[in-house]
């Protein structure tokens, strides 16, 4: 399942971050409500989405709130 | 083996990363724990985990250096996994598993580095406890004794440098002398505070940003800010040169290998100043450091020869077709038998393990032209036909070490994975059809870095073949006693000499069969101990016999209380255990003390997970048991009255016993 779908990034999210994974509901949480959130996890994402070829501008990602922001960033 | 490479095939099955996330998933991964480090194995992360579709994986050019590439990437995706983990649950499931507290400050925000060394500790089987501190406040972190980095008695504290250490104290706009300036204020602070940290701490040169030196012009003032630079750094490097207990880890082998330094978006938005791909190598360095320190370093490089140390097949081609110098490819090979020379001539035990005909193979160490590596380089070679694992657990017996000491260097995958499955405590080093990356990718692991090489090292390779004299004359002797008179033993204990000591911390940092509380020392510790000899004793244990001087093979460590010496531990290397030395050591101590109007010994036993022959010692010494402790029920305290002392075995002869109690500290 790749990064196209808001369900494949999810996924993608859950598997690399090393969070629990999370449904479709939890893509509109404030990400500091997210269960094992840091805050170091958009840097992560940062890398995360370059290697996926979906290169979002860092001050975006940094500013983000929630997951369905980052997925709209990444669709872009 | 080329007749083997047929065995290579595509990736197949769960990878590692795949089965670490699974068992997170089902809850299962801090009950698997001891299970982590196989998975974490080169060639189980990335391809499945039958191993041999190693060398055909993603490991290109840039993946020799082992911290990026295929390996690097999932190496860092299983960090972020395992850093979830709670290290008491994991503690929990596993009490045994070595913990390593590190405390992490630096200039900027450090906490990047943790996954990656999470990961890396992991494939070690260490847990890593981490204590992070705030963004930017290394002077307070490490100068507050009641912080909580200071308080939380780090096995290592990392202080992680980076330009901004320097640069943040730089006015805008600036010229090279304020950049010297800075530099200088930056080391004042750091020389002040690395006596005062607990425990092994780490610095780093920090590498010098182009960001920073085109802002200047002219070619002259780039020269100048450049000598400023290299001079912080050496200065850096300098302070590790006067102190044990600090360790700098240059970083401009680790960017050279994979630089970027920075990225640096990362470092202007979110103050991360060194690259995750730097941080990665970084926590290799760090890991590699944390089995130094806990005698883990491995002893022992087992070879391969055809396509490992030559080109060509020997059983195949004959010694007149392989070749390991004079063709494109030979050289490649004769680069590798350079390196691997260099690393023997430092203490690392060399030993082959390959497929072929044992003769044939001592003919090729003996008299073809092309050899860097000769029979003498070699402390066993291992050819013949059987199962790979099975030598190596051999080699490991013969030379008294064990599998986890070991490290197998191969080209073929089959080999490999047989060696992988059949013996998992040895370190396993995929090489492949590319000479020419055989030495970046066996050194690409620090597997044999050590804090200080002595002359015991350089010496080991000769100290192995005086073993095989021993061996003979064991082999050729009527009785285990007759083989013990022919050796003529000669030990003689005395107060450390001031050269000693870095030798005295290794080798308890490196005996673990005969460490009879499990202790381990550094070379300051043990400075102040022998520095108060009314109070403390501490001798080093010395030893021969006829065929070579074995240095220094032992020490002795203990505290007076009144008219009772209270031995606090014994080490002794497993190069010369068995011999009665150590008999021969506690009845010499013994003796000394009674002369010195002693009235009692006492002495302590502390299991460990290596040390359960040695329980019986003090009692056959003629100790009695006097408490279990309360506190820590595995610990024994034996007891000795001093109205006689031990008869001491009379194949040994004690040349010199020197207590040193009235001398006035190490000379």
């Amino acid at each position: 399942m790749g990064i196209a779908s808001l369900e494949g990034f999810l996924t993608l999210v859950c598997d690399e971050l090393g969070l629990d994974c999370v449904g479709a509901e939890a893509a509109s949480a404030d990400l500091a409500d997210l269960p094992g959130w840091d805050s170091l996890n958009l840097l992560r994402l940062v890398v995360l989405l370059e290697e996926h070829g979906r290169p979002v501008p860092v001050h975006r990602l940094l500013q983000a709130r929630t997951l369905q922001e980052i997925y709209t960033f990444a669709k872009e | 083996m080329t007749t083997e490479r047929a065995g290579r095939m595509a990736p197949a099955g769960l990878t590692g990363l795949d089965r670490l996330r699974d068992l997170r998933s089902r809850g299962l991964l801090e009950k698997s724990y001891d299970q982590v480090a196989a998975l974490l194995a080169e060639e189980t992360l990335t391809h499945g985990g039958n191993g041999t579709s190693g060398a055909c994986g993603g490991m290109g050019a840039s993946g020799a250096s082992g911290a990026d590439g295929a390996y690097g990437a999932a190496l860092r995706r299983a960090g972020r996994v395992l850093a979830t983990l709670d290290p008491d649950a994991v503690l929990a499931h596993h009490p045994g598993t070595p913990v390593v507290t590190v405390a992490v400050t630096g200039q900027s925000t450090v906490a990047p580095v943790v996954d990656p060394l999470t990961a890396e500790l992991a494939r070690h089987g260490m847990l890593l406890r981490p204590v992070v501190g705030d963004h930017g406040a290394w002077l307070r972190d490490l100068g507050d004794p009641g912080g909580p980095l200071r308080s939380a008695a780090a096995d290592l504290t990392l202080c992680l440098l980076d330009a901004e250490a320097v640069f943040a104290q730089v006015p805008v706009p600036w010229r090279p002398a304020d950049v010297e300036k800075a530099a200088e204020e930056v080391l004042e602070r750091l020389a002040a505070i690395v006596e005062a940290v607990p425990g092994t701490l780490v610095l780093n040169t920090v590498p010098l940003l182009r960001r920073y030196t085109h802002q200047l012009v002219d070619h002259l003032s780039r020269v100048r800010l450049s000598v400023v630079w290299r001079e912080f750094n050496t200065r850096l490097l300098r302070l590790a040169e006067r102190s044990p207990r600090l360790v700098v880890v240059d970083l401009e082998p680790l960017v050279c290998a994979g630089g970027p330094a920075v990225d640096e978006r990362l470092a202007c938005y979110a103050k991360a100043q060194l690259s995750a791909g730097l941080l990665a190598g970084y926590a290799r360095e760090v890991a590699h450091l944390a089995r130094a320190l806990r005698g883990m370093t491995r002893k022992c490089l087992v070879l391969d020869l055809d396509h490992t140390l030559w080109d060509g097949v020997l059983a195949d081609d004959g010694p007149d077709g392989i070749a390991a110098a004079g063709t494109l490819r030979g050289e490649a090979f004769h680069g590798f038998q350079q390196g691997v020379k260099q690393l023997g001539a430092q203490g690392v035990l060399l030993a082959v393990s390959s497929k072929n005909d044992l003769e044939a193979v001592h003919d090729v160490l003996r008299g073809h032209p092309d050899m860097v590596l000769r029979e003498r380089d070699f402390v066993r070679i291992n050819a013949d036909w059987r199962p790979k694992d099975r030598g190596l657990t051999e080699i490991a017996e013969d030379l008294g070490i064990a599998a986890d000491a070991l490290v197998f260097a191969d080209d073929s995958p089959v080999e490999r994975a047989q060696v992988r499955h059949g013996v998992p405590a040895t370190a396993v080093v995929a090489l492949d059809e590319e000479p020419a990356l055989h030495l970046t990718r066996l050194l690409a692991d620090g597997w044999f870095d050590t804090l200080r090489l002595t002359d015991e090292d350089r010496a080991r390779t000769d100290a192995y073949h005086s073993e095989s004299g021993r061996r003979a004359l064991r082999e050729n002797a009527g009785s285990h006693e007759d083989f013990l008179r022919g050796l003529d033993l000669a030990v003689e204990l005395s107060p450390p000499r001031s050269h000693e000591f870095a030798r005295l911390a290794q080798l308890t940092r490196r005996t673990n069969r005969f460490n009879l509380t499990g202790t381990r020392m550094g070379e300051d510790e043990l400075r102040e101990r022998a520095g108060a000899p009314g109070r403390h004793l501490l001798l080093a244990v010395r030893s021969s016999d006829r065929f070579g001087n074995d240095g220094l093979v032992g020490a002795v460590l203990g505290h007076y209380d009144g008219d009772r010496l209270h031995l606090d531990n014994l080490w002794l290397s497993c190069r010369v255990l068995a011999r009665g030395i150590e008999q021969a050591c506690v009845a010499a101590v013994l003796a000394a003390a009674r002369d010195e109007g002693l009235t009692a010994v006492h002495a302590v036993y502390r299991p460990t997970a290596r040390n359960e022959r040695a329980r019986d010692f003090y009692p056959s010494c003629g100790f009695t048991v006097a408490t279990q402790d309360s506190h820590d029920r595995d610990t024994i305290t034996f007891g000795y009255v001093l109205d006689k002392v031990p008869r001491h075995p009379a194949h040994v002869r004690i040349d010199r016993i020197e207590l040193g109690r009235g001398a006035g500290g190490h000379r």
